[in-house]
């Protein structure tokens, strides 16, 4: 059964599915820092509101992972920010994020370095977020 | 006159000690722009493209274009361009730095040297004239020895220098400018070397190019600035330079390991990656003339065997070469091989290829130890690394057969030591693997100097760093591992890069910004008013007039292959299992090219492009 995208529950399977990810551990076992998603909103594709997800990682831990507040956003190591249509392309691995990230489509603000260096943590996310059965705002399911 | 051109250009004989200015009609310059283009266009026009590259027949030109010296980011290029004495075929290599824009303030738009003077000599190009003057005490010396002294004796002066590589006519020989940047690839350096020609310094001041609209360049300006605040393309460079893409290729497949043998070493990457130098070794970020982005490091290794005085630090290809292709993991090793390679003058991508071959040739136990002058060429050892680097541009011992590259040398070596060069048409690949990026594979096979990742936007638009639709039908993300669609990004990659070479503009500052953007810069200065079909034409004459010069020089479609190695699979590594269609990328290019059977331009499309003189030379 589909989760919502981006409402705690979704967070939840999310959060589920990189701690049952068997390779997951030790490919981010260097990470450290909470990343943040803002969701621009985009009203034709029924995302009405910004939307703001919190995350936090740690050598291979996974801590909280909720549908927050701008403010505790922004308290995030990491900050991405994008227009939903592309967050739902990144997910469905239609467009890879540091693409994204090259081409403008998406911005970050934090350590460029860091992610950098840490690329594969960052390709391991993603992937295991296209995992994640979702039920995007504008599906018709 | 067209704006942005300084208007003449300055011609010299070194066997006469003679020089002159000659001028380029507006016709010409609006059909082939400038750098490398025009160049290309020059050469046919007035010399034999016959001659043996390092006889005083073969002229070495170095071209600036309408925009370097405008202010506009990017833009202090220049291209040298001649015929390669390490391939045969055309040879050009874009050069940052300062130089460019000083030629220009003096009053030209180029210089042709051609002939051989009688002994070493310096040529001078300055506000108050032209000057040849006995170098005799600069031959023999490093590249830094002599850039500090010219400098010393004007500081102010902008300098291109060869090293003892150059002298010693080392086929893979390179030509700095003020240290840190270089005319790397294709032996250019030999080029100069066998004019006896040891330095050109320029220092220009007066003379001032005129813009056709100021008011649109100083938007053009304005916009530019701010897309590269915004880029993040950008950001990353100033940040680690173009070393970042070493921990990011290793993941795609992008980075060659153990001799274009292996992959998927993170590790090995982390150690020589951009955020590592960045870290350990960085003192500050440096910047061509006028470039906001700085991507150019300057590093300093305090202690341990490979300590380095502050200078400038390597590229990403100079790391992956001395790096991942030498399996070494130091950082410190490949600063000091870049220092060496710098001082030297050599390319650093020919002569880590051509090292990474003798030291796959000896663990196989092909070359010994005691042909190699006692040196331990295990993979890694650096040591015997750097001493072999010396020899190579001293031509010393085993040194000698390297010196000309790793074609030159796997000829010399015999036996299947040909099968672990990674070239096309003579000229080494860079350290983009092309079993990683299909596009790029047939970009190597179709540039006109030979394996090439700067005569197109290929990097750029394969690999995602910037995607422009409003330019031509493109994705904003294509898959490495396939050549479906390939030849098509391409052709457009190609015909849309070839700008960037022709202005003399830099690579990075064109990914960084919107076409819009340098296409209204472009037309602000020249006042030529070209739309996206015509840069894209431009690039297409450019394209087709490089290809037939090479083809006067006996290329044909035999020559447009990747060798065996690039076309046996990896086992790991992001390229693993792949390998690019080279027939469907090549069916589908030579139609996109005109190009018939033998990969000659159709002659309808040598009409189309109104290349008349070049067609009646392929066609009489
Ligand atoms: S981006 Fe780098 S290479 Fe290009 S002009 Fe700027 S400093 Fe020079």
């Amino acid at each position: 059964m589909p989760i919502k995208a981006m409402t705690q529950e979704w967070m939840d399977a999310y959060k589920a599915a990189i701690q049952a990810d068997p390779e997951y551990k030790g490919i981010a076992k260097d990470w450290e820092g909470s990343v943040s998603l803002v969701v621009n909103p985009e009203p034709a594709r029924n995302v009405p509101d910004p939307i703001y997800l919190f995350m936090d990682y740690w050598h291979g831990d996974v801590g909280d992972f909720v549908v927050c507040d701008k403010a505790k956003a922004d308290s995030a190591k990491f900050v991405m920010t994008g227009d939903y249509a592309r967050w739902k392309q990144v997910a469905y691995k239609e467009l890879d994020a540091t693409k994204a990230l090259l081409q403008g489509k998406l911005k970050m603000r934090g350590d460029l370095p860091y992610v950098v260096r840490n690329i594969k943590t960052v390709n391991k996310v993603i992937d295991i977020l296209g995992r994640v059965d979702t039920l995007w705002p504008d599906d018709n399911k | 006159m067209a704006g942005g051109y300084a208007g003449k250009f300055l011609r010299v004989n070194l066997a006469e000690g003679s020089w002159s200015d000659f001028t380029v009609g507006d016709d010409i310059l609006r059909r082939f722009i400038g750098g490398s283009c025009l160049a290309a266009k020059l050469f046919l026009d007035r010399y034999p493209i016959d001659a043996d590259p390092l006889s005083p027949e073969n002229p070495l030109m170095i071209m600036t274009g309408p925009m370097v010296g405008s202010g506009f980011p990017g833009t202090s290029r220049f291209s040298v361009c001649a015929k390669s004495p390490q391939t045969g075929i055309w040879a050009e290599s874009a050069c940052g730095g300062t130089f460019g824009p000083d030629l220009k303030r003096a009053g030209y738009d180029g210089i042709v040297i051609e002939g051989r003077s009688h002994g070493p000599v310096t040529l001078t190009v300055d506000d108050s004239g032209v000057r040849l003057s006995d170098a005799s005490t600069l031959w023999g010396r490093d590249i830094y020895e002599v850039t500090d002294e010219l400098k010393a004796r004007d500081k102010s002066a902008k300098v291109l220098v060869i090293g003892p590589a150059g002298e010693n006519l080392a086929r893979i020989a390179a030509i700095g400018n003020d240290k840190g940047h270089f005319s790397g690839r294709a032996g250019l350096g030999a080029v100069m070397g066998s004019k006896n020609l040891k330095a050109v310094v320029v220092r220009g001041t007066s003379a001032k190019a005129a813009r056709a609209d100021d008011e649109g360049f100083k938007l053009a300006m304005k916009a530019a600035m701010q897309e590269i605040k915004d880029s993040a393309l950008a950001e990353g460079l100033h940040m680690m330079g173009s070393d970042a893409n070493m921990d990011l290729g290793m993941v795609t497949g992008d980075v060659p390991v153990k001799n274009w043998t292996s992959g998927g070493e993170f590790d090995l990457a982390a150690s020589l990656s951009g955020p590592t130098m960045r870290e350990k070794y960085l003192t500050k970020a440096h910047a061509c003339t006028n470039c906001p982005i700085a991507c150019k490091r300057v590093v300093k290794v305090d202690d341990g065997p490979f300590a380095t005085a502050e200078g400038p630090g390597p590229e990403y290809e100079t790391c992956a070469v001395f790096g991942t292709m030498m399996m070494n993991p130091d950082l410190t090793a490949v600063i000091k091989a870049n220092e060496l390679c710098n001082r030297y003058g050599m390319d650093t991508i020919s002569c880590g290829s051509a090292v990474a071959l003798a030291m796959e040739l000896y663990e196989k136990g092909e070359i010994t130890e005691d042909r190699l002058g006692g040196l331990d060429l295990s993979w890694g050892n650096m040591d015997a690394v750097l001493e072999l680097v010396r020899r190579m541009a001293y031509r010393e011992g085993f040194g000698d057969i390297l010196a000309d590259g790793a074609v030159h040398a796997a000829r010399r070596l015999g036996g299947d030591a040909m099968d672990a060069v990674v070239h096309v048409k003579g000229l080494e690949a860079p350290m983009h693997d092309p079993r990683g990026f299909h596009g790029m594979g047939l970009a190597y096979m179709m540039s006109n100097r030979g394996a090439c990742h700067l005569q197109h936007f290929v990097l750029a638009t394969e690999q995602g760093m910037a995607s422009w639709p409003q330019l031509f039908d493109m994705k904003d993300d294509y898959e490495g591992t396939t050549s479906e669609g390939k030849a098509a990004l391409v052709y457009n990659s190609e015909n849309y890069g070839i700008l960037a070479n022709s202005l003399s503009i830099c690579h990075y500052v064109a990914y960084s910004i919107r076409p819009e953007t340098l296409r209204d810069a472009f037309n602000a200065i020249t006042g030529f008013g070209f739309d996206f079909a015509d840069i894209l034409s431009t690039g297409m004459r450019d394209w087709t007039l490089k290809r037939g010069f090479n083809n006067l020089l006996g290329i044909t479609s035999k020559d447009d292959i990747l060798p065996k190695r690039a076309m046996t699979a990896l086992e790991e590594g992001g390229a693993a299992g792949s390998v690019p269609d080279t027939a469907l990328l090549l069916k589908e290019y030579y139609a996109l090219r005109a190009l018939d059977e033998r990969g000659f331009p159709k002659a309808e499309m040598l009409d189309r492009l109104g290349l008349d003189e070049l067609k009646s030379r392929l066609y009489q």
